[in-house]
Formats: C-alpha cells, sequence, structure tokens
C-alpha cells in the first residue's frame, strides 16, 4: 500500500502543477527522483508536524492541494489543534496519509501504536478518515477524494487483505454477501478474517474502507436481524454512534472485535498482537456463533 | 496622535462597548502598525480584498480582532453601524477572534483565537505565493507572548529555508512576556533563524511605513521581521496604568471615560 502512494505522489507531482507533498522524513527512496527535480513542492521537512499542518493549511488557502505523508499517531494526536483550527474550522482539504496503522510498528511501543486514530479524527466535523484494505483500494479512494476540499485522513496498513480484494468507493459500504441472520461489518484489512468465517454462513457482510462520512443508508438497508458484529482493527466502539444513528429505533444486538481501550505495553509481532486482542477469525468466529445462537 | 488613530481606537472602545468583550490593552498597543499596513504598505483594497494577487494580513494574535475590524471599516470594507450592531451576537459574522469561512467577499484571511497558528499558516501561504509564482506579500502580526509556542520557530526554521522573503514577520511587542518567562534578545534570535530584522517605535507611523518599504525591498531570500516596541494600553492613561484592561469591556461610564482619554492623548 505503502508503494502504490508513493508511486502515486511522484505521478502526482509530476503531472499536477497545483499539487505539494510533504514527507516528514519517511519514504524519501522510493520518489528520490521527484524531490530533485520539483524541490518547491515536493519537500522532506524532517521531524516536524503540527507547524507542517498549518503551513499545509496556508497553502491550500491559496488553492494548492498538499499532500503529507508521516507516521500515524504524530499526524494525528500531536497535531489535533491544527485539524481543528486550521484546516476544519478555516475549511481548507489537504491529504494526510499515516503508515503505522494501529500496530503496524509492532515493536515500538505505545508512542508508535494508534488504535484510536479513527475515532479522534471523527470527532472533528468535516474531517474525513479512510482505511483501505489493499492498495489497489488505497488508489482508488485517494483518487475519488484528494481533491475535495476536505481534511482526508488515510489510513495506509502493512497488512492488507489478499483474498477479498473488491472495488471500492469513496463513502459508500460494499456488500460482500446477503444473509439473514445477522449482519457483520467488516473494516478495512479485517474483510479476510470475516470472510473466512463468515463465506458459507447466513449473514451479511458490510465491508467498509470508508469510515467518515460513514455509509448510513447502506447499514440501515441491511441489518434484518437487528443482529449486528463490528469487526474493526481499531478502539472498540469506534463506529458505536454511527451503527446507532443508522438503526435509531431499532432493538439492536452487537458485538464486537477490536482492540479493547487500553494502553499496549507488549512488543512482538503484528501477528502476536492481533491474536492476543483476539483480532482472528477464531475470535470472529466465536462471537458471531453466540449472536446467531440467541433467541 | 494623528486623528485617525484616536478615531481607530475610539471605533474599539464603542465595538468592545457594544459586544462588552475584548483585549483593549493588546488593541491599542497594535493599532498603529495595522494602520499603517493597510493605509501605507500593502497592495490592498476594499475592491480587490479577493484579488488572488492581493497582499495579506494574517492575524495570528487573535485577541487584537477589535483592532481589524475598525481598520477595515475605515477603508471601507464594512460599514461601522453594521459591525457595532452585530458583533459578538448570536447569528453574528463579526466574531470577537475572526471567522475566515463568514467573509467570502474578503478582509478576513485567518480564523484566529488559537496562539502559534497565524505564523505558520502565513508562511505557507507565502510558500505557496512562491510556488504560483504571485507577487502577493504577506504581513503576520503575532505577539511577543506567541514566541512561547513552539510552532513560531518551526515556522521561522521553514521559511528561512525556503528562502519566503516576500514574508514579512510583525511582533507586536508589548512586553507580555516580560510577565512570564525571558524570551532574551528577539532580535538576534529571529537573525539567527535567518531573517532580516528591524526594531521600530511601533506607535511612530512614519518610522513603521519606512521601515516596512525598506525592508520589503530588499528581495535577498531571507524572510522579514519587524518588531514593534510598544505599550499597552497606549492611548489611554488608564489603560496602560491599570492591567485588569487586557481583558476587560468598557460600560457606559467607562466609555465616555477612555474616550476623552484618547482624544486627550
Amino acid at each position: 500500500m505503502r508503494r502504490a502512494f508513493l508511486a502515486r505522489v511522484a505521478d502526482m507531482i509530476r503531472n499536477e502543477p497545483d499539487t505539494t507533498y510533504f514527507t516528514v522524513d519517511i519514504g524519501m527512496w522510493a520518489i528520490r527522483d521527484v524531490l530533485r527535480d520539483f524541490p518547491d513542492r515536493c519537500t522532506n521537512v524532517g521531524i516536524y508536524e503540527d507547524g507542517m499542518f498549518s503551513i499545509a493549511a496556508g497553502m491550500a488557502r491559496r488553492g494548492l492541494v498538499p499532500t503529507i505523508f508521516g507516521i500515524q499517531p504524530y499526524l494525528i494526536e500531536r497535531t489535533l489543534e491544527q485539524i481543528k483550527m486550521d484546516l476544519a474550522y478555516q475549511k481548507l482539504g489537504i491529504n494526510v496519509v499515516g503508515t503505522g496503522a494501529a500496530v503496524d510498528y509492532p515493536k515500538y511501543g505505545y508512542s508508535h501504536y494508534c488504535a484510536e486514530d479513527a475515532q479522534i479524527i471523527k470527532m472533528i466535523p468535516g474531517c474525513e478518515f479512510v482505511a483501505p484494505g489493499s492498495a489497489k483500494q488505497f488508489i482508488q479512494l485517494f483518487d475519488q477524494s484528494y481533491r475535495d476540499g476536505h481534511p482526508t485522513f488515510f489510513r495506509v496498513s502493512d497488512h492488507p487483505n489478499v483474498n477479498y480484494d473488491v472495488d471500492v468507493e469513496f463513502g459508500k459500504a460494499n456488500v460482500i454477501r446477503t444473509g439473514s441472520k445477522a449482519t457483520v461489518i467488516a473494516v478495512s484489512v479485517m474483510l479476510d478474517e470475516v470472510m473466512k468465517v463468515c463465506a458459507d454462513k447466513d449473514v451479511t457482510v458490510l465491508y467498509y474502507t470508508t469510515l467518515e462520512p460513514f455509509d448510513h443508508k447502506t447499514l440501515a438497508e441491511n441489518c434484518p436481524s437487528g443482529k449486528l458484529l463490528v469487526v474493526e482493527p481499531e478502539y472498540e466502539g469506534t463506529l458505536l454512534y454511527d451503527i446507532h444513528k443508522a438503526l435509531s429505533g431499532r432493538p439492536l444486538r452487537i458485538e464486537q472485535v477490536a482492540f479493547p481501550r487500553e494502553i499496549f505495553r507488549n512488543y512482538g509481532t503484528y501477528d502476536e498482537k492481533m491474536e492476543h486482542y483476539g483480532l482472528t477469525a477464531e475470535a470472529i468466529r466465536t462471537k458471531l456463533d453466540k449472536l446467531l445462537n440467541e433467541e | 496622535m494623528k486623528q485617525i488613530l484616536k478615531d481607530l481606537r475610539k471605533d474599539s472602545l464603542l465595538l468592545s462597548h457594544k459586544c462588552q468583550d475584548g483585549n483593549l490593552q493588546s488593541v491599542f498597543s497594535c493599532l498603529d502598525v495595522v494602520w499603517t499596513l493597510y493605509d501605507k504598505i500593502m497592495n490592498w483594497s476594499a475592491e480587490k480584498a479577493t484579488d488572488p494577487d492581493r497582499d495579506f494580513f494574517i492575524i495570528s494574535k487573535g485577541q487584537a480582532t477589535l483592532a481589524l475590524y475598525p481598520v477595515l471599516i475605515r477603508k471601507g470594507l464594512f460599514s461601522f453601524d453594521e459591525v457595532a450592531e452585530h458583533i459578538g451576537q448570536f447569528d453574528s459574522r463579526y466574531c470577537i477572534q475572526t471567522d475566515l469561512s463568514k467573509f467570502p467577499e474578503g478582509g478576513v484571511e485567518n480564523n484566529a483565537g488559537s496562539l502559534g497558528h497565524g505564523m505558520p499558516f502565513a508562511v505557507g501561504i507565502a510558500n505557496a505565493n512562491k510556488i504560483k509564482n504571485s507577487p502577493s506579500r504577506v504581513f503576520v502580526l503575532c505577539g511577543d507572548g506567541e514566541f512561547c509556542e513552539g510552532t513560531m520557530w518551526e515556522s521561522c526554521i521553514f521559511a528561512s529555508a525556503k528562502k519566503l522573503d516576500d514574508l514579512c514577520l510583525i511582533i507586536d511587542d508589548n512586553n507580555s512576556v516580560g510577565a512570564m518567562v525571558d524570551m532574551g534578545d528577539m532580535q538576534k534570535k529571529l537573525d539567527a533563524f535567518g531573517f532580516d530584522v528591524a526594531v521600530i517605535n511601533g506607535h511612530d507611523t512614519d518610522e513603521a511605513e519606512e521601515t516596512f518599504r525598506t525592508i520589503m525591498d530588499n528581495h535577498n531570500g531571507r524572510p522579514k521581521a519587524v518588531i514593534a516596541k510598544t505599550v499597552r494600553g497606549y492611548g489611554s492613561k488608564t489603560m496602560t496604568e491599570h492591567d485588569i484592561w487586557f481583558h476587560k469591556a468598557p460600560n457606559a461610564e467607562e466609555l465616555e471615560l477612555l474616550c476623552k482619554e484618547v482624544d486627550e492623548f
């Protein structure tokens, strides 16, 4: 996904003179030619996030289309007031592409983990949050939204779906399959795990890659049972507000497979973390069976 | 004091009285520089407030917004009566700090309120101007206290690295940091950060005009900084002597007294 993004950046800078790009000192090698050839519009700004967002907002004020690439917690948490004041409040659009989704730097500790990213951005009106499940989907979603005038945050994952790589549309959920007994919401890179369990069950599977704006309509039209399993690679509860909004007035029974809201003090590998926190096909099966067996 | 500078101060007082809010000490310390920029320096007029090549005035020290509205009124962008009738009211566009989204016809260039934002925002505009080959210049008004924020210094590094010599940082140095931390020699600091720096009496509009003209004419790749030495509440004896006017709006009686002081200043 990162490689696809950087190739898109190189193409964008070469061919679209109103675009600009700042990297916070990562991913330079892949775009070394454009860094050299377009120093005014393509810059390694160093370890510099908060003021950089204000600078990018100033450039957007003059009609340019800035894109910033960095590490998710520093792009979203260090810069929170810049996002609120300089982007959302002033209605200025930039693109923010973050690596290190949730626990993609598994050995680095809590400083580098960011399971709260979507929740934080969803709290600031006007911001958009996109979590593609594959490189192809990243390009589709980026191309559909990068000039839309909003602050748009892209979560780039190093662990994409492999078996289910459907075409996606910004702001729209995909109906992967339909069934009657429950609705499973699969978010971003969790689709493969969800389908290991759900491919032969009588359930609806909805696939979300745009988390803000959330597609309430597709959920409202595809939850006949009122039973929901939410499988999301963020802190648990990130989508609950939108689920209740979409299904307002209906009795609901909701289970979740997501990261628990605690500080992670463990290291190891990505797979160990997903296993430890129960973001696995086995945990999905257990919670879905519980949901399906209830009256 | 020139009559126009007295009139602007009295407009600020009346607006503050109308909305029962405002940071008048801070407004009075920077008003002379703001007026000089709009009246003598900037390529700006009410008729070309949205011209892509106009000069930009960014108010980073948003607490002095009541210095900006009177200047824009005198420059014909809105009427005093309109602002006075609506300022601070529920559905008004005249906020105590500026809101860009409510001024599609121009005049307000940024949203203020949180300190440490306007300066990097101005640097972004100046950088975009350079990329777009626009002759537009950017003047950003900051408080001396604002330089406690790290984003100010970060954006100084960026402005210097990008050689943004059409950017002018103005520090309203009304000694607010005297009550905080010792910032040391700001002239030396900004020089070390790659800026051309001038220090002026911020209440001498002739000196300010001459300094802005000279410094902005020097296209040497170095961003510009003008440190305006000012006095909090300048123009009113009461306000210079009593820091309660840092954040206080006058009642009817105080309004009359303060206007009289301005007239006699």
